[in-house]
């Protein structure tokens, strides 16, 4: 996976070396008391808490209106209903996140579970050791965050691991830029070219932006895919108009080659604009708009969400690849 | 010839995992991606001037995993989107040509001078983006590279052809495999998901007139063959001068003072790259 080689920062320093960090929501269904009260010793109650059920039958309604962190289903529940309750969750696409672990005999696994039809994320297998188990639900809810978050096309993190990024520099007071790139006129090329030919463009502007942040040596980077023609990254501030300039390079003479050649000589698409009208649309462009986080004046996440919608807008208006840095010392 | 056999060749040659380059631009670009302070640009420099190491980077970033597959046919284009990391794993897995003998060398030589006439040709007749014409130049003849390697003793058997019976190295091809490079350059391009242009270019500059597509690069390659043969600068495996086509200078509406200047200017490019030493 592209995945962790974007987190090229080091991690700040956990002062306490805990699995479980931040807080962790356990759910547990086990009509086992000995396997229960394994899991409320893993951790500290200040860390991991576990709300426990005996049956599915309680477990779900909570499940649908307040969902865990994880949830851990013993299999060993009446006829096989745990790995059926799985199924009902991981269905729905509100709940799909959500990391399920199953505690099973080793019987279970002879008869041959079949993995592809039961949805579960991981197995433990009974009796539990109280180590193991601490380090799989901890391996469980990373993974959880690292594949799940992560936008299915292009495979970068996505606004989850954005937001946490984000929050992590502010809250530790630290200078940042904060780039937010995105493509002009990428819906009258989706509209004209369809949207299979829209994703390719949007695979190679992950590709374009990804490897021209990677080829810094910075000291610290984060890209993330927000979604469609949406990007982020955070970059140190005094390289932060290098990278917008090296972006715009890099994308502006690979565009043209995702357009049929009579559009690429025209330098214009017919397409329908905004409202509907038949327009000759030019070329995609890349805009950028930058946030700078002078002396860790932004306070959250939202704000710099916020800032970066505004100038946008401004970049939207010029015609072509533009960056636009937000100045105010303020 | 056996459909069988035709069948079991196409598929001896589409196997084809480890194609192995001159040691000369393989050590370069070795050098430069070690180094942090490269740039794409200088490490595309030298790549073009090597015909199994930008038909490698073209098909890495042409397979579907990148999620763009055809669309990218220039080799600055396609190490921007691959990466120092890809670059490298592209790097450390090809080797070099145990045994080299002189008419590889000489096939690098010729690929690279066709690539540079056909940047001429397409300068001279105003089309755009010279550089994806350099590639199709410089890949015209990768089949006889794949032939080579995966059918050694077949190649062994169009030489020979070649050298006693006075054929064209197209024509020995015909004989021995049946088929020639432009078939294989086809079924390469196809299976590599190269770009359109590309695969024209590879696959037409014998029968420029049969483009479907982009008749354009496959005349530009026809003529660019043509004229480094001309020049005799390397060899395309046999001392012949390919016939020129002439409905493919109309189709390019190059005349013959164009031509001529084109030529002059082909030869200073060549004197320029005769420094280059390939074995």
């Amino acid at each position: 996976m592209l995945h962790q080689s974007h987190l090229l920062e080091e991690s700040p320093a956990r002062s306490d070396r805990c699995l479980f960090n931040p807080f962790v929501r356990g759910m547990l269904i086990t009509q086992d008391d000995a396997l229960a009260e394994l899991f409320h010793s893993l951790a500290p109650t200040e860390r991991m808490q576990w709300e426990r059920f005996v049956s599915t039958v309680g477990a779900m309604e909570r499940l649908f209106t307040d969902p865990p962190d994880i949830l851990v289903v013993d299999d060993t529940l009446e006829d096989g209903t745990g790995a059926r309750f799985v199924n009902i969750i991981k269905s729905e696409n509100v709940y799909r996140k959500l990391p399920v672990v199953l505690c099973l005999n080793r019987d279970e696994l002879q008869g041959g579970l079949l993995w592809n039809q039961v949805e579960a994320d991981d197995f433990l297998l009974k009796p539990l050791d109280p180590a193991e188990t601490a380090s799989r639900i901890s391996i469980a809810l990373n993974r959880s965050v690292r594949s799940l978050d992560a936008n299915p096309l292009s495979n970068l993190p996505g606004n989850t691991s954005i937001i946490q990024r984000i929050q992590e520099l502010v809250d530790m007071g630290r200078e940042f830029a904060l780039l937010y790139c995105d493509l002009d006129h990428f819906k009258s090329y989706n509209d004209k070219y369809g949207f299979i030919r829209g994703d390719e463009v949007l695979m190679m502007t992950s590709r374009v932006i990804v490897n021209t942040v990677r080829s810094m040596g910075l000291e610290y980077s984060f890209v993330g895919h927000v979604g469609g023609d949406d990007y982020v990254c955070i970059v140190p501030m005094a390289r932060a108009e290098e990278a917008c300039r090296r972006i715009i390079a890099n994308f502006d003479p690979i565009l043209p080659s995702f357009y049929d050649p009579e559009d690429r000589d025209r330098g214009t698409i017919l397409a329908e604009d905004r409202r509907g009208e038949k327009q000759n649309v030019p070329l995609m462009s890349i805009s950028i708009a930058v946030v700078m986080n002078h002396g860790g004046k932004i306070r959250h996440y939202g704000a710099a969400a916020y800032a970066a919608s505004q100038l946008k807008k401004l970049a939207k208006e010029k015609e072509g690849s533009v960056y636009v840095i937000d100045q105010r010392l303020s | 010839m056996t459909d069988d056999l035709h069948i079991e060749r196409k598929d001896r040659i589409l196997q084809v995992s480890d194609l192995p380059t001159l040691p000369t631009a393989l050590e370069e670009v070795s050098r430069l991606v070690e180094d942090p302070s490269s740039s794409t640009d200088q490490i595309a420099k030298v790549i073009a001037y090597d015909q199994v190491l930008s038909a490698k980077i073209l098909k890495m970033v042409n397979s579907p995993i990148y999620g763009f597959p055809g669309r990218i046919g220039s080799i600055s284009h396609a190490l921007v989107l691959l990466g120092f990391n890809v670059i490298k794993g592209v790097i450390v897995s090809t080797s070099v040509f145990d045994t080299m003998n002189k008419s590889m060398a000489g096939l690098w030589e010729h690929s690279v001078g066709c690539a540079l006439a056909c940047a001429e040709v397409a300068k001279t007749a105003r089309l755009k983006d010279p550089e994806e014409y350099s590639v199709c130049g410089l890949l015209h003849d990768l089949g006889k590279v794949v032939a080579a390697v995966q059918l050694p003793d077949l190649k062994t058997e169009i030489d020979r052809r070649v050298a006693e019976d006075d054929l064209t190295y197209r024509e020995a091809e015909q004989l021995v495999l049946g088929f020639d490079h432009e078939r294989i350059n086809a079924w390469l391009a196809d299976h590599w998901h190269l770009p359109l242009m590309i695969r024209e270019g590879m696959s037409r500059h014998h029968t420029p007139l049969r483009a479907q597509h982009f008749p354009a690069a496959a005349c530009v390659v026809h003529v660019g063959d043509f004229l480094v043969r001309l020049f005799e600068y390397g060899s395309g495996g046999d001392d012949n001068v390919p016939e020129l086509e002439p409905k493919a200078l109309r189709l390019l509406k190059i005349g013959g003072a164009e031509l001529e200047r084109t030529m002059d200017a082909l030869s200073e490019k060549l004197i320029d790259v005769a420094s280059v030493s390939f074995a």
